[in-house]
Protein backbone atom coordinates (compact mmCIF):
# COMPACT_ATOMS: atom_id res chain seq x y z
CA UNK A 1 0.00 0.00 0.00
CA UNK A 2 1.37 3.49 -0.83
CA UNK A 3 0.60 6.73 1.13
CA UNK A 4 -2.88 7.81 0.48
CA UNK A 5 -3.82 11.32 -1.23
CA UNK A 6 -6.97 12.94 -0.73
CA UNK A 7 -9.38 13.08 -3.70
CA UNK A 8 -12.04 15.75 -3.48
CA UNK A 9 -14.89 15.75 -5.82
CA UNK A 10 -18.21 16.52 -6.77
CA UNK A 11 -20.50 13.43 -7.08
CA UNK A 12 -24.03 13.56 -7.75
CA UNK A 13 -24.00 17.08 -6.69
CA UNK A 14 -22.20 16.31 -2.93
CA UNK A 15 -19.26 17.39 -2.42
CA UNK A 16 -16.63 14.11 -1.07
CA UNK A 17 -13.38 13.73 0.23
CA UNK A 18 -11.71 10.33 0.06
CA UNK A 19 -8.19 9.11 0.44
CA UNK A 20 -7.18 7.22 -2.54
CA UNK A 21 -4.28 5.17 -3.68
CA UNK A 22 -3.02 7.06 -6.65
CA UNK A 23 -2.95 3.75 -8.63
CA UNK A 24 -7.00 3.70 -8.19
CA UNK A 25 -8.97 4.62 -11.00
CA UNK A 26 -12.40 6.35 -10.78
CA UNK A 27 -14.43 3.59 -11.02
CA UNK A 28 -12.81 2.18 -8.37
CA UNK A 29 -13.51 4.84 -5.89
CA UNK A 30 -16.94 5.31 -7.08
CA UNK A 31 -17.39 1.67 -6.31
CA UNK A 32 -15.60 0.47 -3.62
CA UNK A 33 -14.87 4.00 -1.53
CA UNK A 34 -18.30 5.48 -2.33
CA UNK A 35 -20.62 2.58 -2.89
CA UNK A 36 -21.88 3.46 -5.72
CA UNK A 37 -21.96 0.07 -7.31
CA UNK A 38 -24.66 1.46 -9.92
CA UNK A 39 -21.81 1.87 -12.54
CA UNK A 40 -20.18 -1.94 -13.41
CA UNK A 41 -16.63 -2.65 -14.06
CA UNK A 42 -16.57 -4.49 -17.49
CA UNK A 43 -13.17 -4.46 -19.80
CA UNK A 44 -11.35 -2.35 -17.51
CA UNK A 45 -9.55 -0.39 -20.88
CA UNK A 46 -12.36 1.82 -22.54
CA UNK A 47 -14.22 -0.79 -25.00
CA UNK A 48 -17.21 -1.69 -23.77
CA UNK A 49 -18.55 1.25 -21.74
CA UNK A 50 -20.36 -0.38 -18.82
CA UNK A 51 -18.31 2.57 -16.45
CA UNK A 52 -19.51 5.23 -18.12
CA UNK A 53 -20.35 8.45 -15.82
CA UNK A 54 -20.15 12.52 -16.47
CA UNK A 55 -17.34 14.33 -15.58
CA UNK A 56 -17.91 17.82 -15.91
CA UNK A 57 -20.76 17.61 -18.20
CA UNK A 58 -18.80 15.06 -21.00
CA UNK A 59 -19.41 11.06 -20.91
CA UNK A 60 -16.34 8.81 -19.79
CA UNK A 61 -15.20 5.89 -18.92
CA UNK A 62 -14.42 5.62 -15.27
CA UNK A 63 -12.09 2.69 -15.84
CA UNK A 64 -9.94 5.33 -17.83
CA UNK A 65 -9.93 8.01 -15.29
CA UNK A 66 -7.13 7.98 -12.84
CA UNK A 67 -8.74 9.16 -9.26
CA UNK A 68 -6.51 11.41 -8.76
CA UNK A 69 -7.17 13.16 -12.19
CA UNK A 70 -11.17 13.64 -10.96
CA UNK A 71 -9.87 16.08 -8.15
CA UNK A 72 -12.36 19.32 -8.34
CA UNK A 73 -14.31 18.05 -10.76
CA UNK A 74 -18.10 16.51 -10.77
CA UNK A 75 -18.81 13.54 -11.25
CA UNK A 76 -22.89 12.29 -12.24
CA UNK A 77 -23.40 8.40 -11.82
CA UNK A 78 -26.14 6.24 -12.41
CA UNK A 79 -27.59 6.86 -8.90
CA UNK A 80 -27.99 10.42 -9.56
CA UNK A 81 -30.72 9.98 -12.53
CA UNK A 82 -33.47 8.63 -10.36
CA UNK A 83 -34.71 6.73 -7.14
CA UNK A 84 -36.63 3.85 -7.54
CA UNK A 85 -39.38 6.06 -6.24
CA UNK A 86 -38.86 8.51 -8.55
CA UNK A 87 -37.22 7.49 -11.60
CA UNK A 88 -35.40 9.49 -14.23
CA UNK A 89 -38.07 9.40 -17.56
CA UNK A 90 -35.25 7.74 -19.47
CA UNK A 91 -35.71 5.04 -16.90
CA UNK A 92 -39.02 4.95 -16.82
CA UNK A 93 -38.95 4.63 -20.83
CA UNK A 94 -36.58 1.76 -20.50
CA UNK A 95 -38.41 -0.16 -18.47
CA UNK A 96 -41.36 0.67 -20.78
CA UNK A 97 -39.53 -0.56 -24.02
CA UNK A 98 -38.46 -3.41 -22.35
CA UNK A 99 -34.69 -1.73 -23.45
CA UNK A 100 -32.96 -3.89 -20.38
CA UNK A 101 -32.31 -7.71 -20.52
CA UNK A 102 -29.59 -8.85 -18.50
CA UNK A 103 -29.08 -5.26 -17.13
CA UNK A 104 -25.15 -5.15 -17.02
CA UNK A 105 -25.33 -2.36 -19.78
CA UNK A 106 -27.90 -0.54 -18.73
CA UNK A 107 -26.41 2.18 -16.31
CA UNK A 108 -23.87 2.64 -18.97
CA UNK A 109 -26.36 3.24 -21.56
CA UNK A 110 -28.26 5.54 -19.82
CA UNK A 111 -25.51 7.36 -19.27
CA UNK A 112 -24.54 7.62 -22.73
CA UNK A 113 -28.04 8.30 -23.67
CA UNK A 114 -28.47 11.61 -20.88
CA UNK A 115 -25.02 13.07 -22.16
CA UNK A 116 -26.70 12.76 -26.03
CA UNK A 117 -30.10 14.24 -24.94
CA UNK A 118 -28.40 17.08 -22.99
CA UNK A 119 -26.19 17.99 -26.50
CA UNK A 120 -29.12 16.75 -28.81
CA UNK A 121 -32.39 17.10 -27.33
CA UNK A 122 -34.19 15.48 -30.64
CA UNK A 123 -31.75 13.03 -32.41
CA UNK A 124 -32.18 11.13 -35.25
CA UNK A 125 -32.01 7.06 -34.44
CA UNK A 126 -28.26 7.77 -36.19
CA UNK A 127 -27.62 9.77 -33.61
CA UNK A 128 -28.91 7.67 -30.85
CA UNK A 129 -27.08 4.80 -33.19
CA UNK A 130 -23.80 6.99 -32.37
CA UNK A 131 -24.26 8.44 -29.11
CA UNK A 132 -24.26 4.92 -27.91
CA UNK A 133 -22.05 3.50 -29.95
CA UNK A 134 -19.23 3.03 -26.96
CA UNK A 135 -21.23 1.17 -24.97
CA UNK A 136 -21.61 -2.88 -25.84
CA UNK A 137 -25.23 -4.66 -25.11
CA UNK A 138 -23.81 -8.38 -25.35
CA UNK A 139 -27.47 -9.24 -25.08
CA UNK A 140 -27.70 -7.65 -27.93
CA UNK A 141 -30.69 -5.39 -26.96
CA UNK A 142 -29.59 -2.40 -28.96
CA UNK A 143 -33.11 -2.21 -30.94
CA UNK A 144 -35.28 -1.56 -27.77
CA UNK A 145 -32.37 0.43 -26.08
CA UNK A 146 -32.79 2.91 -29.24
CA UNK A 147 -36.39 2.95 -28.78
CA UNK A 148 -36.37 3.48 -25.56
CA UNK A 149 -34.53 6.70 -25.96
CA UNK A 150 -36.59 7.59 -29.40
CA UNK A 151 -39.40 7.61 -27.35
CA UNK A 152 -38.86 10.41 -24.98
CA UNK A 153 -36.83 12.92 -27.28
CA UNK A 154 -39.85 12.87 -29.82
CA UNK B 1 -0.78 -3.31 -8.62
CA UNK B 2 1.47 -0.12 -9.51
CA UNK B 3 3.18 1.99 -7.18
CA UNK B 4 3.58 5.28 -8.27
CA UNK B 5 4.09 8.94 -7.07
CA UNK B 6 1.06 11.11 -8.53
CA UNK B 7 1.46 14.34 -8.99
CA UNK B 8 -0.46 17.30 -11.32
CA UNK B 9 1.08 20.69 -11.93
CA UNK B 10 -1.17 23.83 -13.82
CA UNK B 11 2.30 25.35 -15.30
CA UNK B 12 4.17 24.09 -18.26
CA UNK B 13 7.74 25.54 -16.63
CA UNK B 14 6.77 23.37 -13.14
CA UNK B 15 5.87 20.60 -15.91
CA UNK B 16 9.45 20.75 -17.51
CA UNK B 17 11.30 20.87 -13.93
CA UNK B 18 9.96 18.05 -12.29
CA UNK B 19 10.63 16.03 -16.06
CA UNK B 20 14.05 16.85 -15.88
CA UNK B 21 14.11 15.54 -12.54
CA UNK B 22 12.40 12.42 -12.57
CA UNK B 23 13.60 11.90 -16.62
CA UNK B 24 12.86 7.77 -17.08
CA UNK B 25 11.57 7.44 -14.37
CA UNK B 26 7.83 9.48 -14.83
CA UNK B 27 5.35 9.09 -17.09
CA UNK B 28 2.91 11.79 -18.28
CA UNK B 29 -0.24 11.37 -18.18
CA UNK B 30 -2.85 13.72 -20.50
CA UNK B 31 -6.55 11.56 -21.10
CA UNK B 32 -5.18 8.14 -20.24
CA UNK B 33 -7.14 6.50 -22.60
CA UNK B 34 -3.67 4.84 -23.62
CA UNK B 35 -1.76 5.03 -20.89
CA UNK B 36 -4.15 3.64 -17.96
CA UNK B 37 -4.84 0.00 -19.91
CA UNK B 38 -0.84 -0.20 -19.92
CA UNK B 39 -0.49 0.53 -16.63
CA UNK B 40 -3.36 -2.31 -15.80
CA UNK B 41 -1.59 -4.64 -17.99
CA UNK B 42 1.36 -4.14 -16.18
CA UNK B 43 3.50 -3.05 -19.47
CA UNK B 44 5.12 0.20 -17.64
CA UNK B 45 5.89 0.58 -14.44
CA UNK B 46 6.90 4.30 -13.33
CA UNK B 47 7.93 5.60 -10.32
CA UNK B 48 5.70 9.15 -11.55
CA UNK B 49 3.04 10.21 -13.01
CA UNK B 50 2.79 13.90 -13.96
CA UNK B 51 -0.74 14.64 -14.85
CA UNK B 52 -0.57 17.59 -17.53
CA UNK B 53 -4.44 17.70 -17.94
CA UNK B 54 -4.86 20.78 -15.83
CA UNK B 55 -2.04 23.21 -17.53
CA UNK B 56 -4.45 25.48 -19.37
CA UNK B 57 -2.07 26.87 -21.66
CA UNK B 58 -1.71 23.34 -23.18
CA UNK B 59 -4.93 23.09 -24.04
CA UNK B 60 -7.27 24.48 -26.81
CA UNK B 61 -7.28 25.37 -30.40
CA UNK B 62 -5.79 29.16 -31.61
CA UNK B 63 -5.77 30.66 -35.53
CA UNK B 64 -2.84 32.67 -36.30
CA UNK B 65 -2.51 34.95 -38.95
CA UNK B 66 -0.83 31.55 -41.41
CA UNK B 67 -1.13 28.78 -39.46
CA UNK B 68 -3.34 27.13 -36.63
CA UNK B 69 -2.03 25.87 -33.20
CA UNK B 70 -3.72 23.22 -31.25
CA UNK B 71 -2.80 22.18 -27.68
CA UNK B 72 -1.96 19.22 -27.14
CA UNK B 73 -4.18 18.20 -24.45
CA UNK B 74 -7.17 19.27 -26.64
CA UNK B 75 -9.74 16.60 -26.86
CA UNK B 76 -10.88 14.81 -29.61
CA UNK B 77 -14.40 16.28 -28.82
CA UNK B 78 -12.95 19.34 -28.53
CA UNK B 79 -11.10 19.31 -32.00
CA UNK B 80 -14.57 18.19 -33.60
CA UNK B 81 -16.36 20.80 -32.49
CA UNK B 82 -13.77 23.00 -33.30
CA UNK B 83 -15.54 25.68 -36.23
CA UNK B 84 -11.61 26.99 -37.00
CA UNK B 85 -10.25 23.14 -37.58
CA UNK B 86 -13.03 22.00 -39.85
CA UNK B 87 -13.00 24.94 -41.76
CA UNK B 88 -9.53 24.71 -42.56
CA UNK B 89 -8.58 20.97 -42.31
CA UNK B 90 -11.77 18.48 -42.75
CA UNK B 91 -9.30 15.62 -43.05
CA UNK B 92 -8.38 16.27 -39.18
CA UNK B 93 -11.75 16.39 -38.14
CA UNK B 94 -13.00 13.16 -40.00
CA UNK B 95 -9.99 11.19 -38.67
CA UNK B 96 -10.94 12.74 -34.87
CA UNK B 97 -14.30 11.07 -35.24
CA UNK B 98 -12.92 7.84 -36.35
CA UNK B 99 -11.23 7.80 -33.00
CA UNK B 100 -12.84 4.97 -30.24
CA UNK B 101 -16.80 6.10 -28.85
CA UNK B 102 -17.90 9.27 -27.52
CA UNK B 103 -16.26 8.35 -23.77
CA UNK B 104 -12.92 7.79 -25.45
CA UNK B 105 -13.28 10.94 -27.62
CA UNK B 106 -13.94 12.82 -24.64
CA UNK B 107 -10.83 12.09 -22.64
CA UNK B 108 -8.30 10.96 -25.41
CA UNK B 109 -5.90 13.81 -26.60
CA UNK B 110 -4.69 14.72 -30.06
CA UNK B 111 -1.88 15.21 -28.08
CA UNK B 112 -1.58 11.73 -26.69
CA UNK B 113 -2.68 10.44 -30.25
CA UNK B 114 0.90 11.49 -31.42
CA UNK B 115 2.75 10.93 -28.13
CA UNK B 116 1.90 7.19 -28.51
CA UNK B 117 3.04 6.95 -31.96
CA UNK B 118 0.75 4.14 -32.50
CA UNK B 119 1.24 2.44 -35.75
CA UNK B 120 -2.93 2.71 -35.95
CA UNK B 121 -3.03 5.83 -34.46
CA UNK B 122 -6.11 8.08 -36.39
CA UNK B 123 -5.09 11.42 -36.23
CA UNK B 124 -1.23 10.69 -37.36
CA UNK B 125 -1.96 10.05 -41.07
CA UNK B 126 -3.80 13.30 -41.52
CA UNK B 127 -1.79 15.63 -39.42
CA UNK B 128 0.97 14.01 -41.59
CA UNK B 129 -0.81 14.83 -44.48
CA UNK B 130 -0.94 18.63 -43.98
CA UNK B 131 2.55 18.40 -43.29
CA UNK B 132 2.33 19.45 -39.53
CA UNK B 133 4.95 20.26 -37.19
CA UNK B 134 5.09 19.70 -33.29
CA UNK B 135 7.08 21.63 -30.97
CA UNK B 136 8.67 20.33 -28.04
CA UNK B 137 9.76 21.50 -24.80
CA UNK B 138 12.50 20.86 -22.23
CA UNK B 139 13.96 22.47 -18.79
CA UNK B 140 17.58 21.73 -20.90
CA UNK B 141 17.01 22.99 -24.06
CA UNK B 142 14.04 25.16 -25.02
CA UNK B 143 11.77 24.85 -27.24
CA UNK B 144 12.76 23.08 -30.85
CA UNK B 145 9.80 22.36 -33.37
CA UNK B 146 10.08 19.26 -36.38
CA UNK B 147 7.99 17.81 -38.60
CA UNK B 148 5.66 15.58 -37.30
CA UNK B 149 7.24 13.32 -40.22
CA UNK B 150 10.10 13.40 -39.02
CA UNK B 151 9.31 12.67 -35.01
CA UNK B 152 8.12 9.29 -34.95
CA UNK B 153 11.07 6.49 -35.42
CA UNK B 154 9.16 3.17 -34.99
CA UNK B 155 6.21 1.88 -33.62
CA UNK B 156 5.11 3.38 -30.47
CA UNK B 157 8.55 4.91 -30.20
CA UNK B 158 8.46 9.17 -31.08
CA UNK B 159 10.99 11.16 -30.74
CA UNK B 160 10.22 12.61 -27.79
CA UNK B 161 12.89 12.72 -25.13
CA UNK B 162 11.93 11.74 -21.11
CA UNK B 163 12.17 15.31 -20.39
CA UNK B 164 10.36 16.94 -23.05
CA UNK B 165 6.76 17.63 -23.78
CA UNK B 166 4.98 18.03 -26.64
CA UNK B 167 3.75 21.99 -26.02
CA UNK B 168 1.90 22.54 -29.74
CA UNK B 169 1.44 20.98 -32.88
CA UNK B 170 0.93 23.63 -35.66
CA UNK B 171 -0.34 23.48 -38.68
CA UNK B 172 -0.01 25.87 -41.68
CA UNK B 173 -3.07 26.72 -43.45
CA UNK B 174 -3.42 25.59 -46.96
CA UNK B 175 -3.01 27.81 -49.91
CA UNK B 176 -5.60 28.07 -52.51
CA UNK B 177 -7.96 25.49 -53.65
CA UNK B 178 -7.46 22.09 -51.76
CA UNK B 179 -9.34 18.78 -51.17
CA UNK B 180 -8.53 17.09 -47.71
CA UNK B 181 -10.12 13.43 -46.55
CA UNK B 182 -9.50 10.86 -44.50
CA UNK B 183 -11.03 7.23 -43.76
CA UNK B 184 -10.77 4.43 -41.19
CA UNK B 185 -11.56 1.02 -41.99
CA UNK B 186 -12.01 -0.92 -38.61
CA UNK B 187 -13.75 -4.26 -38.02
CA UNK B 188 -16.59 -1.63 -37.04
CA UNK B 189 -17.26 1.86 -37.11
CA UNK B 190 -17.11 2.75 -33.51
CA UNK B 191 -14.03 1.91 -31.15
CA UNK B 192 -12.73 -0.53 -33.42
CA UNK B 193 -8.78 -0.05 -33.96
CA UNK B 194 -7.69 1.25 -37.14
CA UNK B 195 -7.12 -2.03 -39.80
CA UNK B 196 -6.00 0.73 -42.11
CA UNK B 197 -6.42 4.55 -42.56
CA UNK B 198 -5.90 6.57 -45.22
CA UNK B 199 -5.48 10.92 -45.44
CA UNK B 200 -5.31 13.10 -48.99
CA UNK B 201 -4.45 16.48 -48.91
CA UNK B 202 -4.55 17.98 -52.93
CA UNK B 203 -3.99 21.13 -53.97
CA UNK B 204 -5.51 22.29 -56.88
CA UNK B 205 -5.27 25.10 -59.60
CA UNK B 206 -7.90 26.81 -60.93
CA UNK B 207 -8.97 24.04 -63.84
CA UNK B 208 -8.65 21.42 -61.03
CA UNK B 209 -5.26 20.44 -62.70
CA UNK B 210 -3.11 18.70 -58.97
CA UNK B 211 -0.34 21.57 -58.19
CA UNK B 212 0.48 19.19 -55.25
CA UNK B 213 -0.85 15.83 -53.69
CA UNK B 214 -0.32 14.38 -50.07
CA UNK B 215 -1.39 10.57 -49.46
CA UNK B 216 -0.49 9.31 -46.49
CA UNK B 217 -1.77 5.46 -45.08
CA UNK B 218 -1.92 4.69 -41.67
CA UNK B 219 -1.70 0.95 -39.87
CA UNK B 220 -0.22 -0.28 -42.78
CA UNK B 221 3.91 0.86 -42.46
CA UNK B 222 5.98 0.84 -38.79
CA UNK B 223 4.88 3.76 -39.06
CA UNK B 224 2.61 5.84 -41.36
CA UNK B 225 4.26 8.56 -43.82
CA UNK B 226 3.59 9.97 -47.53
CA UNK B 227 3.86 7.92 -50.52
CA UNK B 228 5.63 10.37 -52.61
CA UNK B 229 5.55 7.97 -55.50
CA UNK B 230 1.75 7.41 -56.11
CA UNK B 231 2.04 11.59 -54.83
CA UNK B 232 4.55 12.25 -58.10
CA UNK B 233 1.93 10.80 -60.47
CA UNK B 234 -0.71 12.96 -59.89
CA UNK B 235 1.73 16.62 -60.30
CA UNK B 236 0.18 18.45 -62.87
CA UNK B 237 -2.69 16.10 -64.30
CA UNK B 238 -5.83 17.18 -64.41
CA UNK B 239 -9.32 15.46 -62.39
CA UNK B 240 -9.23 12.60 -64.18
CA UNK B 241 -9.81 8.40 -63.35
CA UNK B 242 -6.89 7.44 -65.43
CA UNK B 243 -4.44 9.49 -63.47
CA UNK B 244 -6.36 8.20 -60.22
CA UNK B 245 -5.79 4.65 -61.02
CA UNK B 246 -2.09 5.33 -62.10
CA UNK B 247 -1.60 6.96 -58.57
CA UNK B 248 -3.29 3.91 -56.70
CA UNK B 249 -1.24 1.88 -58.47
CA UNK B 250 1.85 3.79 -57.59
CA UNK B 251 0.69 3.28 -54.10
CA UNK B 252 0.56 -0.27 -53.61
CA UNK B 253 3.48 -0.54 -55.26
CA UNK B 254 4.95 1.20 -53.21
CA UNK B 255 3.43 0.08 -49.61
CA UNK B 256 4.51 -3.47 -50.90
CA UNK B 257 8.51 -2.32 -51.31
CA UNK B 258 8.37 -0.96 -48.34
CA UNK B 259 6.84 -2.96 -45.82
CA UNK B 260 9.06 -4.99 -43.56
CA UNK B 261 7.02 -7.81 -43.44
CA UNK B 262 4.54 -9.62 -45.93
CA UNK B 263 1.58 -7.95 -46.15
CA UNK B 264 -1.52 -9.80 -45.41
CA UNK B 265 -3.25 -10.38 -48.85
CA UNK B 266 -6.16 -8.87 -48.64
CA UNK B 267 -4.16 -5.05 -46.92
CA UNK B 268 -3.18 -4.05 -50.41
CA UNK B 269 -6.36 -4.16 -52.73
CA UNK B 270 -8.44 -2.91 -49.43
CA UNK B 271 -5.81 -0.17 -49.95
CA UNK B 272 -5.94 0.31 -53.30
CA UNK B 273 -9.97 1.30 -53.12
CA UNK B 274 -9.94 2.84 -50.29
CA UNK B 275 -7.13 5.47 -52.38
CA UNK B 276 -9.21 5.07 -55.12
CA UNK B 277 -12.30 6.50 -52.77
CA UNK B 278 -10.70 8.94 -51.56
CA UNK B 279 -9.15 10.59 -54.48
CA UNK B 280 -12.20 10.17 -56.25
CA UNK B 281 -14.26 12.01 -54.05
CA UNK B 282 -11.40 15.00 -53.46
CA UNK B 283 -11.13 15.10 -57.70
CA UNK B 284 -14.60 13.70 -58.83
CA UNK B 285 -16.95 15.25 -56.81
CA UNK B 286 -19.14 16.85 -59.60
CA UNK B 287 -19.14 14.40 -61.62
CA UNK B 288 -20.96 12.17 -59.04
Amino acid sequence: MQPRAVLRMKVNGKAVEVAVDPAWTLLRVLREELGLTGTKQGCGQGDCGVCTVMMNDRAVNACLVLALQADAKEIETVEGLGTPERLHPLQASFIKNGAVQCGFCTPGMLMSAVALLRKSPHPSSEEIKKGISGNLCRCTGYAKIIRAIQDISK
Amino acid sequence: MQHYQFDSTRSVEEALRYLSEKGERCRVIAGGTDLIPKLRLDDIHPEFILNILEIEELRGIREEENSITIGPTTTFTEVIESKILSHHFPCLIQAAVSVGGTQIRNRGTIGGNIANASPAADVLPAILALGGDIELRSKASGARTLPLAKAIEGPYRPLIRSDEILTRIIIRKLEGKTRTAFEKLGHRNAMARAQMNLSVVLRLDKEDKILEGRIVPGAILPVARRMKDAEKVLLGKPPEASFIEASVEALADEVSQESEVRLPEYKVPVLKNLARRLLKQCLLKRFE
